[in-house]
């Protein structure tokens, strides 16, 4: 198995039947990124393509400093930043799904003891960052649920880690807000 | 919403698979690959050539126009377009030089 750097250079010397590969090796790791903010799969499915268009035409432009797998990451991140852009102009022509009846229970129960399920969870999440703005949400998911470096959420967002630390501790502070309001309905 | 079930909320939603990708998905990006490239090739040159026929018979088409109404305009006595168009403008030239 070649690494990327080998498969890369192939690409670039004109293997353009290569670059499926280089799709078949990252395609589960830009779907799991793109799933944070998009819970429709035909959408994601359609997001990781623009994703995979775009790492095409900026091939040029990646130096191989860092992993390629960083690099391809970053590109799916501001895929999901673009989108929930636009998402954020169309929001009220797009009804948002209903909560489930076990994510409804967790939400009204007091109890600490027990966690939600995994899809009830992220359910939940997905109304209540859908209240934020979508450089919040990016920054509220990239830190929490993808567990990245603030470094890494700074060069995805091409600001500087003072900000991004600042946007997290507001953002954190309106997600709790929106996750009240989501009690309140 | 306190902070420990925020965290029992951000961990349980850590664990959630996301869609696996189609078998055929990678093929599809390399036809979409194929698309753009195809598209981004096409210049200025090329899309005068595509539509080079259309422009020739556009043009062919008010020139025969014009000819015919010239004909048609002499056979009832008329003046023709030219001497029509030439009385115009000294007329307006004319009224012109008088302001």
């Amino acid at each position: 198995m070649n690494d990327d750097a080998e498969l890369l250079q192939r690409i670039r010397a004109g293997a353009t039947d290569e670059f499926a590969e280089l799709v078949r090796r990252h395609q589960v790791r830009v779907f799991a990124i793109l799933h944070r903010y998009e819970r429709d799969g035909q959408r994601v499915e359609d997001l990781a393509q623009e994703t995979f268009l775009k790492v095409w035409r900026g091939l040029g432009q990646f130096d191989g400093r860092a992993p390629f797998e960083h690099w391809i990451s970053r590109v799916a991140t501001r895929t999901a930043l673009d989108h929930l852009r636009r998402e954020k102009r169309h929001r009220n022509e797009v009804a948002m799904p209903e909560l489930g009846d076990d994510a409804l229970d967790w939400l009204r129960s007091a109890d600490e003891k027990d966690g939600p399920a995994a899809q009830d969870a992220a359910e939940i999440l997905n109304r209540a960052l859908a209240q934020l703005s979508p450089a919040d949400r990016v920054v509220i998911t990239m830190q929490e649920l993808e567990g990245r470096s603030v470094k890494e959420i700074a060069a995805a967002l091409e600001t500087s880690g003072i900000a991004v630390r600042v946007r997290a501790v507001r953002a954190r502070a309106k997600l709790k807000r929106a996750l009240e309001k989501l009690l309140e309905t | 919403m306190n902070e420990k079930r925020l965290n029992q909320l951000f961990a349980a939603a850590r664990n959630e698979t996301a869609p696996v990708p189609s078998a055929d998905f990678a093929a599809d990006v390399l036809r979409a690959v194929r698309r753009a490239r195809l598209a981004e090739s096409v210049s200025i040159f090329d899309q005068l050539n595509f539509l080079f026929p259309r422009i020739a018979l556009a043009a062919a088409s008010v020139i025969v126009l014009c000819v015919a109404a010239d004909l048609v305009l002499t056979a009832v006595g008329l003046p023709e377009v030219g001497e029509g168009t030439t009385q115009v403008s000294s007329h307006f030239l004319f009224n012109a030089e008088e302001l």
